[in-house]
Formats: C-alpha cells, sequence, structure tokens
C-alpha cells in the first residue's frame, strides 16, 4: 500500500517532468513574445523523431539530448525571425494562426519523412531496467525524467533571475518598449528566447521518446496538456508552469489510478476549480 | 444598401438554379460548403463581432450533430426535430461553459474555451453506450420534412433544406448585429473599459452572444449528422476549431459573409490539394502562413477596399 503510493508519486513526477519541459517553453514564449505558440508541441515532437535519427546515426543514446535541442531550437528561431516578427502588432489571433500554420506543415513533413510508423528508441544502459526500492522495484528511466525535469527547471531559473540575459530577457517581458529605449535589442532577445523555448521542447521530446515512443499526434496530444498546465500556473510564470505540471501530472496519474475512465475530466476539473477563483492562474497576472 | 440587397438576391437565384446543373457528387460538395459557411458565421458572431476568440467552437458542431443523430436514430423524428434538438443542446451546454469562459479575456478566454471543447470532445469519446466512443454514431437517417411531410433523402431535397437553413441564419445574423444588442457587442469588442464605465455589466452581452453562436454552430453540425449519415468525435477535435477560426480569417472576421465565402474555399482548397497530393496538409500550412502574412482583412475585407480604391 506504501509502495503503491510512492510508485504513483513517482509516476506523476516523472509526467511533470516532461510536462514542465514542454509547458516551460510555452509560457516563456507567451511572457516574453505575447504569442501562444500552437507549434510548440510540434517541437517536441520533432525533438522525438530526431532523436530517434541521432540514436539510429550513433547508436547512442546520450548524443540525442546534445545535439536535438539546439537543431529544433534553431528551426523554432528561423520561424520566428523569418515571419512572425512581423505580426507583433496584430491581434493575437493572427500569431495563433500562423503557429497554427505552421504546426500542420512541420506535422506532415515529419510523416513524409519518417512515414505513419511509429519509432521506438531504447533507452541507454544506464537508464534501463529497473531501481530496488525497499522490496519493490521502479523504473530507472521514470527517475531519470524526474532529475532531468528539477535539473532543467533549476536551470531555467537561475538563467534568469541570475544572468544579466535573464534581466535582460525579463526587462523585455515586463515592458518591451521601455527595454528597447534602454537599449536592449529586443528583436534579438524575442528571436532567442523562442528558439530557446523550441529547444526545450526539443529536449522534452527527445527525453520522451524512450518511454512513448516517437509517434505521429504526440505534439498534439501534449499541446492540449502544456495548455492546461500554463492555464493553472498562470501563462509566463515560470515556477507556475513547474507547479501547474505537478498538479496535472498529479492529476493525470491519480485519475489513471483510480478513475480509469475520467482521468481526463478529473484534470479539467481540478482547472476549472482553481480558474473560479483565479482565471489568471495561480502565478500569472491579472490582464 | 440596395446593392447590398442585389448581391444577396443574386446569391440566392444562384444557389436556387445551381442544384439542377451541378453533377451528384458536385451538389455534395456544395451542401458540405454551406453547412461548414454556418459554422463559420456563427464563429464570427462571437469572434468578429465581440472581439472573443473561442478556440473551443468545434465542441459546439459536435454536440449539435450528436443531437441530431440520436433524435433521428432513436426517435425517428422528421429532420427539423432533429436540428432543433441538436441547435438546442449545444446552447444549453454553452450556458455554463460561457459562464465560467467570459469571466476571462483575452488569450485565456480561448485557452479556457479550448479546454472546455477538448473535455467535451473526451466525454464523446469515452461515453460508448450514448455516442460508440470513437466509432461515432453512424447510420444517421434523412427522414421527412415534417410528419407524414416529403423525405429528404434525395441530395437535391437536402441541399435545399441546408440552403435554406443558412440563408436563414445569415440573415438573422445580420439582424442581430445590426440590434441595439449587436450594437452592444461590438461596442465591448471597441473598448470594454468604456463599455463598463457606462454602467454596463459586459458580461451577460458576451454569455448570451456566446450561446447564439454556439446554437448557431449546434444547427450546422445537427445538419451535418444526416447529411453525412454519421457523427463522430472527429467534429468536436480541436483541429477543427483551429480550422473555423482559419475559415473567419480567411473570408474577412466581423464580415458575416466573409466566414461563409472563407469556409468555402477553405474546403475548395483542401478538396482540390488533396486530389493532387496526399500531403496536402503541408500546402494547406503555408496557405495559412501566407495569407496570415499577407492578407489580414481576408478575401471580402481585401476585395472590399480594393473596391473603395477604385
Amino acid at each position: 500500500m506504501l509502495f503503491n503510493l510512492v510508485e504513483q508519486l513517482l509516476n506523476a513526477l516523472a509526467l511533470a517532468g516532461l510536462l514542465f519541459l514542454v509547458s516551460a517553453g510555452l509560457s516563456l514564449v507567451f511572457g516574453i513574445l505575447r504569442v501562444v505558440n500552437f507549434a510548440h508541441g510540434v517541437f517536441y515532437m520533432l525533438g522525438a523523431y530526431l532523436g530517434y535519427t541521432t540514436v539510429a546515426v550513433s547508436g547512442w543514446f546520450w548524443p540525442a539530448l546534445l545535439v536535438v535541442p539546439p537543431i529544433v531550437g534553431l528551426v523554432g528561431a528561423l520561424l520566428e525571425a523569418s515571419t512572425l516578427r512581423f505580426i507583433y502588432r496584430r491581434p493575437p489571433i493572427y500569431q495563433l494562426l500562423l503557429t497554427f500554420g505552421f504546426a500542420l506543415i512541420l506535422e506532415e513533413s515529419v510523416r513524409v519523412l519518417y512515414g505513419n510508423t511509429a519509432k521506438g528508441i531504447e533507452p541507454p544502459p544506464l537508464l534501463q531496467g529497473v531501481v530496488a526500492l525497499g522490496s519493490n522495484v521502479y523504473p530507472r528511466y521514470r527517475l531519470f525524467l524526474v532529475v532531468l525535469g528539477l535539473v532543467v527547471g533549476g536551470l531555467v531559473w537561475l538563467i534568469l533571475r541570475k544572468t544579466r540575459a535573464g534581466l535582460v530577457i525579463r526587462a523585455v517581458a515586463q515592458n518591451s518598449e521601455m527595454a528597447d529605449c534602454l537599449g536592449a535589442d529586443v528583436a534579438r532577445v524575442r528571436t532567442l528566447v523562442f528558439g530557446a523555448a523550441c529547444a526545450l521542447a526539443g529536449l522534452g521530446g527527445v527525453a520522451a521518446a524512450p518511454m512513448t515512443t516517437a509517434y505521429l499526434g504526440m505534439g498534439i496530444g501534449v499541446i492540449v496538456d502544456a495548455f492546461v498546465v500554463v492555464v493553472i500556473g498562470g501563462l509566463g510564470s515560470i515556477g507556475g508552469s513547474m507547479v501547474g505540471s505537478l498538479i496535472v501530472g498529479a492529476a493525470q496519474t491519480w485519475g489513471a489510478f483510480y478513475l480509469p475512465e475520467t482521468a481526463m475530466v478529473i484534470m479539467y476539473a481540478v482547472m476549472g476549480a482553481i480558474l473560479v477563483f483565479r482565471p489568471w492562474g495561480l502565478f500569472g497576472e491579472e490582464e | 444598401m440596395s446593392r447590398a440587397r442585389a448581391a444577396a438576391l443574386i446569391a440566392a437565384l444562384v444557389l436556387a438554379v445551381l442544384p439542377w446543373v451541378l453533377a451528384r457528387h458536385q451538389l455534395s460538395l456544395l451542401t458540405d460548403l454551406l453547412i461548414f459557411g454556418l459554422f463559420a458565421l456563427s464563429l464570427d458572431l462571437i469572434m468578429g463581432y465581440t472581439g472573443l476568440v473561442s478556440f473551443g467552437h468545434a465542441a459546439y458542431f459536435g454536440l449539435g450533430a450528436y443531437g441530431s443523430a440520436l433524435v433521428l436514430i432513436h426517435f425517428g423524428q422528421p429532420v427539423p426535430v432533429a436540428l432543433l434538438a441538436g441547435a438546442l443542446l449545444a446552447g444549453v451546454v454553452a450556458v455554463p461553459v460561457g459562464w465560467f469562459s467570459t469571466r476571462a479575456t483575452g488569450i485565456y478566454f480561448a485557452m479556457l474555451t479550448l479546454a472546455f471543447a477538448q473535455l467535451l470532445y473526451t466525454v464523446a469519446y469515452k461515453w460508448r453506450d450514448l455516442t460508440g466512443g470513437s466509432d461515432g454514431i453512424a447510420g444517421v437517417p434523412k427522414t421527412a420534412l415534417f410528419w407524414g411531410g416529403p423525405s429528404l433523402a434525395s441530395p437535391r431535397a437536402f441541399y435545399f433544406l441546408v440552403a435554406a437553413c443558412v440563408l436563414l441564419s445569415l440573415a438573422a445574423c445580420y439582424a442581430l448585429v445590426r440590434s441595439p444588442f449587436g450594437r452592444a457587442i461590438q461596442a465591448i469588442r471597441e473598448n470594454e473599459r468604456r463599455f463598463t464605465s457606462l454602467g454596463r455589466d459586459p458580461r451577460p452581452f458576451k454569455l448570451v452572444v456566446f450561446v447564439i453562436a454556439a446554437m448557431f454552430a449546434g444547427l450546422a453540425g445537427a445538419l451535418f449528422a444526416p447529411f453525412r449519415g454519421f457523427a463522430s468525435p472527429e467534429v468536436m477535435f480541436w483541429v477543427f476549431s483551429g480550422q473555423g477560426l482559419m475559415m473567419v480569417i480567411m473570408g474577412g472576421i466581423g464580415t458575416l459573409i466573409g466566414p461563409v465565402v472563407g469556409a468555402m474555399v477553405f474546403i475548395l482548397i483542401q478538396e482540390i490539394l488533396s486530389s493532387y497530393t496526399e500531403h496536402w496538409m503541408i500546402f494547406t500550412g503555408a496557405v495559412f502562413v501566407l495569407m496570415v502574412i499577407f492578407l489580414p482583412g481576408g478575401l471580402v475585407g481585401t476585395a472590399r477596399r480594393l473596391a473603395a480604391r477604385v
């Protein structure tokens, strides 16, 4: 019984780790660019597929974690610099639809390149198998996801709070015109943040692939969950994404365990309950 | 105004003549276009005239489709009864959703409507006994026009029903946006703070327009189910909501007729591209991107601007 509880808790944390990698970027992009990036989930999928390719080419898992995020980030940065930056003055619906168009293009391109079948990745030997927890066992790879989520969360927080680049980013988020006047290169900050957010999603995709395989539609699945996370946590808040990921991870894990038919409903019910009291999310700012 | 009336008259005449000119599959495509036109029209009410971007509008289309399918299959009532049932079901569900969602504004409103729509989608997907789960409900019959009345089973008869519904809805929406209520929602779109400071509460207005838009979307869905013969969770999926937004933007936001045109062009582009390539989604996506960047006013908005320049 006690182990059940611990197992569920770890499952929730592993799921939360993945959700955080996706939702943090989504939230960051909204906070700084005021854009809801609909293609964000597709970058997650792209990460998973590129991870598969890297593993297939090199025969190793670890390089994928290092190589794939920069590539995905570069694709994201190119998209931002070539299209999105020209329509920031328009109402938000236009940016949403532009990224919706990109989501369609990228999703279909992946289908052209990889075909319809799901691609599995073997976890590295170090993370295969199980660890003993008392008299029971738990898959190692899920523990790795917990650690990865925590480490990336900590790094993002450190960069935003303790470095000069983070300071500029936060200044642009707070008041981009004022930051511009004070000499910040706002256009470059936006491109870099967009690229970094896509890289995070790509990292999430690589990390998810050994557990879920890389498959078409995984981006669309994750983006809806990530939306729920940022709505709960508040758009633009990294801490909010972390708390939101934990709440959604917990709701899905326990929901799937105790009430399998209604797991999704529970997630939305939790979100609804939070929004009744705080329509802008737990850590978001009122519009 | 008289010019607009003349255009409307010509459009109605063309719609009346077409079924005698077109081949069977073309008529079927035209019926499809009109149904999606009605869906986009309903979305424009809330998006274009109230300034609230709903990202979950497909849910109400789907509710209408399920409501109408269930009435037709289990009770065998005439089609108009099923249409009423579908629209009412969508409207009734939209009341609590709208009540929650209109507490938020801007992007939060869009996300809330998306989340509720996904919730409704999940319910439709999981409630196997009622909705048939992922298989949906197949074999929805096209029953009679009224009790003991003529059958709507022929493509031409059903087309006329759809065309009549779309034209009446269009007229109703025009009347609505010109009414004092319509002026009020446009005032909310232009400047909500000022609206509030004039002593009016915007939320009841938003809720009412949300429910009305949901009912028109429900009507479109209620036509869709007997026309295609099925209702499935697909039509409630968020991708369809996104496509609805694209139809509105493509045709011209806040013009009513624009979204109808936009929906038709959108579906036609998909039809044509999908007959040439299996990977038409890439090209649809590219068309989206180009339209958003270069034609923000949509087809009708751009046409009007060009006409004003001449």
